[in-house]
Formats: structure tokens, C-alpha cells, sequence
């Protein structure tokens, strides 16, 4: 696979025209709603009353699960959608590359889940109040997940079908599990080693990790580590969509 | 320079071959029919024509730009209007415009201006900021069309644009189509209306089962078919007996009754004539109506393709 930079311009052009066309199109789809937020505020409260822990206790984790949930729900439910009234088509014939195609649906989940985990910033930042420096590499860790996550619902969007279902169903079993084994909800510290070996290859935990230190200044990887490999992530979900956006869909 | 080179392309789906060696040529400013019936073959070109589908073999370019290795090149000199009206029902029309517009690379006042002039063309400008939603079957291809043309593209490929139209919309697209061919652009054209490739194109490809069984010029092909010039007679009520008479004339090929009209099939349309008349008048049978009819681009499209059955049935319906 290789890229041709002269196309650099127009292909940036075209994905920025690609993801507001999804925003315009799919923000006001109530499914997205509740699985992009509603599931995982419930999801949270349903582990919240088990324990009993301080509800404050639980913003780092929310944003990051909501981060995962929303930036993840546009791509499965628009390119399917988009296959079966061929307007995916217009896409695939566009003078834009596959790298276009794929930023462009990406950067619809992202500014749809940054503009949601904006909203639940504010309150943490008032329940926390963190220092500056903090602030900024919250702000950061959240863009870069949001970003990960994002190319991760498209890199699921990859599967060649037109009906929404499959690929959500796909999507939430991977998605699900994530939770469990990210430190989001048990600290890693206090998971069997071979819960902590998984944890490892899960986007999740780097962006877990993140909030927590910014809101609470606790960190298993360190923030660097976390940021890292949260921009590693994005690149390999980008450069895997591309693959299989080939392979799959021309 | 050609405007589409076409070299040995084959297509196969897991096991048929939906595009069968096929190579041909389309010249710069030429309006180019590809005329097959369903399942020809005809969608799966375009699809690999605009780099949506690779050809299992073979080559293609346009423009001389290699549509595999050079697809981005090849698309900004296309217009593309696929078979689907594709387009976002959620969105308004001048939405679409803009979009379309937009991932074409077109600058901002160049697409306000064009989709204005594109959607005042397709008779669209009253509803322009409506939801296509709720467009008919007829906007919404018009639209289509429109969406297709955002880019001014030098070369426009067309999957069967007025099928299932009314003549309303069907007037308009060939308007178009017949402005661009005079602005220079190059029109490549499916359809299975072969009235529409008679009177659109100046040469047509006849596919059938993946494979091209003729290319020429609408009047040349009709001339590879003599034999199937034909004399249509009309009559108020038909003689018992007169369709054995008939077919007993010297160089009458076939008689066939077609709805209230009878149609001898022959060479010598001129011989023929004088002698029906004859057996008419000796019989004191009036007719209502005598046209002689050339080969029709349905002849050579039937001849081509093997359809003759179908066809026939088709005709003793009423339909021609
Ligand atoms: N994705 C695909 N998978 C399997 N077979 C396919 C696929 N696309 C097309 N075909 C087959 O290829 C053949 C040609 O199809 P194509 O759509 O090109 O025909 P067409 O000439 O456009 O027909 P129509 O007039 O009905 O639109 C058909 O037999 C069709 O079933
Ligand atoms: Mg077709």
C-alpha cells in the first residue's frame, strides 16, 4: 500500500467534507445516542450502586468508556447504511484516496465523541479542579482517544455488509469486553497478571490511564506511555482501515 | 488521445463472468451507448471504468491515465451517474450539490454558482433546499444527474439515466446529454432502450452475456440487416385465410401479426409491395394503414443477442 503525497491536499479536503457530511447526516439518529452514551452511563451507574464507591470517583472512567462508545457508534451504523443506498459508491469513485475515505469517517466519531466528553470535562474539571498542566494533558489524552476509537469503529465498518446489525454486534464483542479488562473499573494493580497482560493490547486502559492521572494524579504507565501508545493505536486503526476498506469494499 | 481504452477486460464473480474479454474504444467528444439486456454486464463496466470494481484481467484508461494505477488522476476528468440515484435522502438537494461538489475539489463560489445552474437545468431550483426525501423517483435521478455534472467533468458515464422516467424527465436528460456533446463531452451511456441508443448515439456497443457482439454506429448496424425490412399493414377487421396469402408471396421472408397490424418480414420491401396490394384489392380488402419499415436497431439488438423468442412473445402482446 503505498501513497501518493500529491494527493495530500484534495484528500484532506475530501475528509473533512466526508465527516461533516456524516455529522449533518447522523447526529440526529437516536440510536447513536444510546449506544453511544446512554449505554455506557448506564453501564457505570449499574457498577456504581454494586459498590457503593463516591459517584466523583467515576468521572475519569465514564469519559473513558464514553469516549469508546460514542466515537465508535457513527462509522458501524453510517457505512452500512451508506452500502445499502449505494451512496457509498460516490465515495469509492470520488478522485479522493482510501486514506481520505477512512480519515473522513473517523473524524466524524471523533468530533462527535469530543464534543460529548467536552460536555462531561467541564463538571470534572469543577469536581476535581486540577492543576494546569493537568488540564492540558487531559485535553490531549481525550482528543487522542477520541481519535483511536474513532478509527476503531471504522476500522468494524470495514465489514462488507448493509445491514447495521452485523456490524454492531461484531463491534460490541469486542467493545464490551474492553470495559472489563482496561482498568476501568477494577484498577489494573488489582487484576491477576493475566488480566494485566491483556490490558496491554487494549486501547482502553492507555486512555483510562490518562484520566486518571489527570483528575486524580494516580498512573500505571505514566501519562507519556499513555499518550504514546494512544497515538500508536490510531495509526495502526488507520493504516488496518485502509487494508481492509481494499480488501473488502472495490 | 481516446477518451476511454478498453484492452481485453474480464470481470468474474465466483462463477460467472460478468465481463468477458472485452476491449473498445471511445473517442474524445463521442457520445457512446452500451446496449445489452439485464445482466449483460453493463453495470460491472462502468463499475470498473470508475475504479469501483477491479477487473479480474485487463486494462483500462481514460484519458490515458491507468484507472488501477492512476484512479485518482482518471476520476477528477469523470462525472459518474450510477444506476441508483444515489444520494442523501437526509439531506436537501443543494446539500447534495455542495457535498458532491466539495469531495470533487470543486472551490466554494465555482459550486454555488454551478449547483444554481445545474439545479435551475434539472427543473430542481424551487425545491432545492427540500429534503430529497420526499423527491419523486424522477427528482431524484434528475438530481442524480445533476450531482454527476458538479465537476464539469470532460467525461460523463451515464448507467441507464431515463429508465422508468416520464417524458418529462426523459426530454430533459436528453437535452443535456445533447448540450455536453455539444460543449465537447465525452457521454458514455448504458441502456436497454434501444430507441434511446438510436436516437442518443453515434456508435453503439452491443453486449450480451459479457461479451460485445457488435460496435457501430446505430445506421451502420441497421445496414448489416437487410433482410429484416419489413412492410406493416393496418386493417379493421383481418380475413380468415390472409395470413397464409400473405406469407405465399414471392420473397416474403415472414409474416407476423403484430396487435391490429400485420408485418411481412422481407429484403425487397419495393417487389413486395405491389403484390400485397394485388392480393388486397382482390380480395376487396381495405386497408387502414401500409408503412414500410427499415431494420430497426431492435432488429440488430434481437439478431445479436439471440432474443428472438422472447421478443416475439413480446410483440404478439402488442408492444414492438
Ligand atoms: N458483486 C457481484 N457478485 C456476484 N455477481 C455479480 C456481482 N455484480 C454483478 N454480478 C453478476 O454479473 C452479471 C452482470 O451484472 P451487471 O450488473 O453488470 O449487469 P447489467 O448489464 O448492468 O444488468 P442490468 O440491465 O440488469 O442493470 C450478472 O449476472 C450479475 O449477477
Ligand atoms: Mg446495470
Amino acid at each position: 500500500m503505498s501513497y501518493s503525497p500529491e494527493y495530500l491536499a484534495s484528500d484532506v479536503k475530501g475528509a473533512w467534507a466526508i465527516a461533516k457530511k456524516d455529522l449533518e447526516i447522523y447526529y440526529v439518529k437516536p440510536n447513536i445516542y444510546i449506544s453511544g452514551i446512554l449505554f455506557p452511563l448506564f453501564m457505570l451507574l449499574a457498577f456504581a450502586v454494586g459498590r457503593a464507591a463516591p459517584l466523583v470517583s467515576l468521572v475519569p472512567g465514564l469519559i473513558a468508556i464514553t469516549a469508546l462508545f460514542s466515537a465508535s457508534s457513527i462509522e458501524p451504523v453510517s457505512v452500512p447504511i451508506e452500502r445499502r443506498t449505494r451512496t457509498f459508491d460516490r465515495l469509492l469513485s470520488a478522485p479522493v484516496s482510501m486514506f481520505s475515505i477512512v480519515l473522513g469517517e473517523s473524524i466524524s466519531g471523533f468530533m462527535f465523541s469530543g464534543s460529548i466528553c467536552f460536555l462531561l470535562f467541564i463538571p470534572g474539571v469543577i469536581l476535581y479542579q486540577p492543576a494546569l498542566i493537568s488540564i492540558a494533558i487531559l485535553v490531549l489524552g481525550i482528543i487522542l482517544s477520541c481519535f483511536a476509537f474513532a478509527s476503531f469503529g471504522t476500522v468494524f465498518a470495514a465489514y462488507p455488509t448493509e445491514n447495521v446489525g452485523e456490524v454492531m454486534s461484531l463491534l460490541n464483542l469486542i467493545r464490551l469486553p474492553l470495559i472489563f479488562i482496561s482498568g476501568v473499573f477494577i484498577p489494573l494493580e488489582s487484576m491477576p497478571l493475566w488480566g494485566q497482560t491483556v490490558a496491554i493490547i487494549s486501547p482502553l486502559t492507555y486512555a483510562s490511564d490518562i484520566l486518571r492521572f489527570g483528575f486524580e494524579g494516580t498512573t500505571h504507565f505514566g501519562p507519556w506511555t499513555d499518550l504514546l501508545m494512544l497515538v500508536v493505536f490510531a495509526i495502526i486503526f488507520q493504516v488496518l482501515g485502509n487494508f481492509l476498506y481494499r480488501k473488502f469494499n472495490i | 488521445m481516446q477518451a476511454i481504452v478498453v484492452d481485453h477486460l474480464t470481470r468474474r464473480f465466483e462463477n460467472i463472468v460478468a465481463v468477458n474479454d472485452v476491449s473498445f474504444q471511445v473517442g474524445v467528444g463521442e457520445i457512446f451507448g452500451y446496449l445489452g439486456p439485464n445482466g449483460a454486464g453493463k453495470t460491472t463496466t462502468i463499475r470498473i471504468l470508475t475504479g469501483i470494481t477491479l477487473p479480474t484481467s485487463g486494462n483500462a484508461y481514460i484519458f490515458d491515465y491507468d484507472i488501477q494505477k492512476e484512479s485518482i488522476r482518471a476520476r477528477r476528468c469523470m462525472g459518474i451517474v450510477p444506476e441508483t440515484s444515489n444520494i442523501y435522502d437526509d439531506l436537501s438537494a443543494w446539500k447534495n450539490m455542495m457535498f458532491s461538489g466539495e469531495l470533487y475539489g470543486v472551490r466554494l463560489p465555482d459550486r454555488m454558482e454551478r449547483a444554481k445552474e445545474l439545479l435551475a437545468t434539472f427543473d430542481l431550483m424551487e425545491r432545492k433546499d427540500d429534503r430529497v426525501r420526499v423527491y419523486s423517483k424522477g427528482m431524484k435521478r434528475r438530481l442524480t444527474i445533476a450531482m454527476g455534472l458538479i465537476n464539469n467533468p470532460k467525461l460523463l458515464f451515464l448507467d441507464e439515466p431515463t429508465s422508468g422516467l416520464d417524458v418529462q424527465s426523459n426530454l430533459i436528460i436528453r437535452q443535456v446529454i445533447r448540450d455536453l456533446h455539444e460543449r465537447g463531452v465525452t457521454v458514455f451511456l448504458t441502456t436497454h432502450n434501444i430507441e434511446e441508443a438510436n436516437v442518443m448515439c453515434e456508435r453503439v456497443a452491443i453486449i450480451n452475456r459479457g461479451v460485445i457482439a457488435a460496435i457501430d454506429a446505430p445506421e451502420k448496424l441497421k445496414a448489416t440487416i437487410q433482410s429484416v425490412q419489413s412492410i406493416e399493414i393496418g386493417f379493421d377487421h383481418p380475413e380468415p385465410g390472409m395470413m397464409e396469402a400473405l406469407q405465399k408471396i414471392a420473397l416474403v421472408n415472414e409474416v407476423r401479426k403484430e396487435g391490429d397490424k400485420v408485418r411481412l418480414f422481407t429484403s425487397h420491401p419495393s417487389d413486395v409491395l405491389p403484390l400485397v396490394i394485388d392480393y388486397l384489392q382482390t380480395h376487396h380488402i381495405r386497408p387502414l394503414s401500409v408503412n414500410t419499415h427499415g431494420p430497426s436497431l431492435e432488429d440488430v439488438f434481437i439478431r445479436l443477442t439471440g432474443l428472438e423468442e422472447t421478443s416475439r412473445a413480446s410483440s404478439e402482446r402488442g408492444g414492438s
